[in-house]
C-alpha cells in the first residue's frame, strides 16, 4: 500500500487478570485473522499484536494504557474486532 | 573398613536402602548439563533448523493428545501452550540464532525464551511472575525433544549410580536399565528415591554430601548400604570379603522364600504384611517376598511423570497393570501432592506440610478427584472386592463427607453409562493428622477403614519437618506421643468395627511391628524389602509377648524410654 494510513488507538485494560495467558491467547488468535499488521505499545515498548510471547511481556495489568496501532488494508475491520474483544474483558471474567 | 588400603577412598553416608552391590561406578554431574552457548559450522545449520522443527511438531502433538481427555478450563491453557510454541516471532527468533549466529539448536531455544522471561521478570509484575515459571517449563521441555536423546544417559548394567538427587521416575529408569547401587549426595534415610529404592531392592545411600565432587567414574568399586559406605578402588581383600557376603544375603533370601510361608504368631494369631508401591516393577519383590496385597498404592507418579501421564487412559492402564501383577486386595491412594506438583504456577507456600495438599488440593480441583474416581472405579468394577480406596492429608470430618459425595456422584454416572462398577468399594483415610486420631470415633462412622500414616502423623505430632536437617533428630517415630495416636485410633476403630491398619516406616522396623500388633494392629503394609525381615520377627513371639511389650511402651515418656524396655525385653 503506498499511501498507508496507520490507525493508533488509546485502550485500557479493563479485566482483573490484565494481559494475562489465556486473554493474550485470544486476543492474538483473533489479530491473525486480519491481514493488516497489529503492533501493541507500552511504556515505550513495541510488540507484534501477533505473536503470544510479545503480547504477554507486556505484562499488562488491568488498568494498563495501550496504544494499538493497525496497519492494512483490513485495518479498520482488525481494530473494531479488537477493540471489541477487550472490551468484553476477552469473554473470561467471572469464571 | 577400618582400615583403608592405599588407593582405597571411603565415602561415607546413611543407610537408605539396605543391600551390597559390587560394580562400576558412574558419577552423574547435574551442573554439567547446564545448557552452554555452542558454535556450529555452517553445514549444520540444516540439521539443527530441522531439529526445532520436528520438537516443535512433537511438542504440539503431545498437547493434542493430552487436550483430548482435559476439562475445559485445563484444555484452554493447553491450547494457550499450544500458542506459545507456534508462535511465529519466537521461530523466527530461534531460526535465525541458529542460521545467522550460528549457535546450537539447544541454546537458540534456550537463549530466545530468556529474552521473553527476562523482560517479564523486569516488569515486575506479581501477577505475571508466575508466567514465567510456565515459560522455564515449555523451554525446557523444547529443549528436550529438540536435543534428540543424545543427552540421555547410557548405563552399564550392575552400575553404582552416583548424583545429587534422583527422582522417582528417573529411577525406576535406571532400574529398568539394569542399575545395582545408588549414592546419593542430597536426600535423608525417608526421601522419596531412599523409600523407591528400596522397594527396587537397590542398595542405596544418601546423604553422602560430597559424593559427585570426590568419586570418579571407575571400573570397580562395593557399595555396602548396610553399613553406609561407599569402597572406591577396593583392594582385593576387600572384594572377597564382599563377595562372600553377597552370597550369604542371597542364600538366606531364598531360605526365607522356601521357609517363611506362614504369616502367624508363635501362638497362632495370623497377621498381614502387603507392600507400599508406587511403580509396577515394585511387584517383582513384591511377589517374590508373598506380599499379600497391596496396602498402599502411591499414584503420584501419574502426575510426576510429566503431564502426558496424566490422561485418563494412562491412569486405567497402570492400576490395571497393578491388579492384574498381583493377587490380594489393592489399596489405592488418592493423589497425595502439595500443589506445587501440580501446577508449576502454584506460588511457593511457606509452610508447605501444613499447605495445600492431599485431600484440601483434591476437593479444590474437582476434575482432577473426578477423573481419578472415574479410573479407580472403573477398574473396580473390573476387579470386584479387591480395590480400596483411600484418601490422604484429611484433617476434618467434613472433608470425608464431601469426597464420598464425589464418589456418589461418579458411581452413579459410571452406572448410568452401562459401565459395571463395585458398588461396595471401601472408602477410607489416611490417620495422618493428629486431629484425625484424637476425633477417630467420630470418623469411624464416616470411614470405611483407617490406614495410619506413621510417617506424617510423626511429623505432625512433634511438629518437625524431617527434611530440616538441624532438627531431623526431632523427627522420632518410637515417640510416646505417636503410640498415643496410634492407640486411640485403634481403640476407636475396634469400637466401631473399622479395620485399621499401618502403613509407614514405623511398621517395617523391628521394633514399631512388634509393638503394633502387640496393640492389635494385624495388617501392616511395608516397603518390599522389609518384609522378610518383619515376618521373621513376628513369627518368632508369641502374641503374649508383644502385649506385654506394648503395655510397656505405653508407658514411656521419652523415646529413650522406649528403646530401653526394647533392650531389655529383645
Amino acid at each position: 500500500m503506498l499511501y498507508s494510513e496507520m490507525i493508533k488507538k488509546k485502550v485500557t485494560i479493563l479485566n482483573s487478570s490484565g494481559l494475562h495467558a489465556r486473554p493474550s491467547a485470544a486476543l492474538v488468535k483473533l489479530a491473525g485473522q486480519f491481514k493488516s499488521d497489529f503492533y501493541i505499545h507500552m511504556y515505550g515498548y513495541r510488540v507484534n499484536g501477533k505473536s503470544i510471547l510479545g503480547v504477554m511481556t507486556l505484562a499488562a495489568e488491568q488498568g494498563a494504557e495501550l496504544v494499538f496501532e493497525v496497519n492494512g488494508s483490513d485495518e479498520k475491520e482488525a481494530l473494531n474486532a479488537i477493540l471489541e474483544l477487550v472490551e468484553n474483558k476477552f469473554g473470561m471474567e467471572d469464571e | 573398613m577400618s582400615n583403608p588400603k592405599p588407593g582405597e577412598k571411603v565415602i561415607k553416608g546413611l543407610t537408605g536402602s539396605e543391600g551390597i552391590a559390587i560394580g562400576p561406578v558412574l558419577v552423574v554431574d547435574e551442573k554439567r548439563k547446564r545448557i552452554q552457548p555452542r558454535k556450529i559450522k555452517a553445514d549444520a545449520i540444516y540439521v539443527h533448523l530441522q531439529r526445532f522443527a520436528k520438537a516443535k511438531a512433537a511438542f504440539l502433538k503431545e498437547l493434542d493428545e493430552l487436550t483430548l481427555n482435559l476439562d475445559k478450563k485445563t484444555a484452554e491453557i493447553l491450547e494457550t501452550q499450544k500458542h506459545i510454541i507456534s508462535d511465529r516471532e519466537i521461530e523466527k527468533k530461534i531460526n535465525s540464532v541458529i542460521e545467522v549466529e550460528l549457535y546450537d539448536v539447544e541454546y537458540a531455544i534456550y537463549g530466545t525464551f530468556n529474552e521473553f522471561i527476562e523482560r517479564l521478570r523486569e516488569s515486575g509484575s506479581e501477577l505475571f511472575q508466575q508466567r514465567i515459571v510456565d515459560l522455564e517449563n515449555l523451554r525446557d521441555r523444547l529443549i528436550l525433544l529438540a536435543c534428540d536423546n543424545d543427552r540421555e544417559l547410557e548405563i552399564e548394567k550392575g552400575t553404582i549410580l552416583v548424583l545429587q538427587d534422583i527422582s522417582p521416575t528417573d529411577l525406576v529408569t535406571y532400574h529398568e536399565k539394569g542399575i545395582k547401587g545408588l549414592v546419593m549426595d542430597k536426600g535423608g534415610v525417608t526421601s522419596h528415591a531412599a523409600i523407591i529404592a528400596q522397594s527396587l531392592n537397590i542398595p542405596c545411600i544418601v546423604s553422602t554430601k560430597v559424593g559427585v565432587r570426590h568419586a570418579s567414574n571407575s571400573r570397580k568399586a562395593v557399595l555396602d548400604a548396610s553399613s553406609g559406605e561407599l569402597i572406591l578402588n577396593p583392594s582385593r581383600a576387600v572384594l572377597t570379603e564382599f563377595k562372600k557376603k553377597i552370597r550369604d544375603l542371597n542364600k538366606a533370601q531364598k531360605a526365607f522364600i522356601k521357609a517363611g510361608e506362614r504369616s502367624e504368631t508363635k501362638d497362632g494369631f495370623p497377621f498381614h504384611l502387603r507392600a507400599n508401591i508406587e511403580f509396577q516393577q515394585e511387584l517383582i519383590l513384591a511377589n517374590e517376598f508373598k506380599a499379600e496385597g497391596i496396602g498402599l498404592l502411591r499414584t503420584e507418579a501419574l502426575l510426576f511423570g510429566g503431564m502426558s501421564k496424566r490422561s485418563e487412559i494412562e491412569q486405567d492402564k497402570y492400576y490395571d497393570s497393578i491388579l492384574s501383577g498381583m493377587s490380594g486386595p489393592v489399596t489405592i491412594r488418592l493423589f497425595d501432592v502439595g500443589g506445587d506438583k501440580l501446577h508449576s504456577q502454584t506460588p511457593d507456600e511457606n509452610n508447605p506440610f501444613l499447605g495445600w495438599r492431599g485431600v484440601r488440593m483434591l476437593l479444590d480441583e474437582k476434575a482432577m478427584l473426578i477423573s481419578q474416581f472415574r479410573s479407580i472405579l472403573r477398574c473396580a468394577g473390573k476387579y470386584p472386592g479387591r480395590i480400596r480406596i483411600l484418601v490422604p492429608m484429611v484433617a476434618l470430618v467434613e472433608e470425608v463427607v464431601q469426597v464420598r459425595k464425589v464418589m456418589e456422584e461418579v458411581q452413579k454416572a459410571l452406572m448410568d453409562a452401562g459401565i459395571p462398577i463395585d458398588e461396595s468399594v471401601p472408602l477410607g483415610i489416611m490417620v495422618e493428622v493428629p486431629s484425625v486420631a484424637l476425633l477417630a470415633d467420630k470418623f469411624a462412622k464416616e470411614v470405611d477403614f483407617f490406614s495410619i500414616g506413621t510417617n506424617d502423623l510423626t511429623q505432625y505430632a512433634l511438629a518437625v519437618d524431617r527434611g530440616n536437617e538441624r532438627i531431623c533428630s526431632l523427627y522420632q517415630q518410637h515417640h510416646p506421643s505417636v503410640w498415643q495416636l496410634i492407640k486411640a485410633t485403634v481403640k476407636a476403630a475396634n469400637e466401631n468395627a473399622v479395620p485399621v491398619s499401618v502403613c509407614g516406616e514405623l511398621a517395617g522396623n523391628k521394633l514399631g511391628a512388634l509393638c503394633l500388633l502387640g496393640m492389635g494392629v494385624n495388617d501392616l503394609s511395608i516397603s518390599p524389602a522389609s518384609i522378610p525381615k518383619v515376618k521373621e520377627v513376628l513369627t518368632s513371639r508369641s502374641m503374649l509377648e508383644l502385649r506385654d511389650f506394648s503395655e510397656k511402651v505405653l508407658d514411656c515418656s521419652t523415646t529413650e524410654q522406649v528403646h530401653e524396655v526394647y533392650g531389655s525385653w529383645d
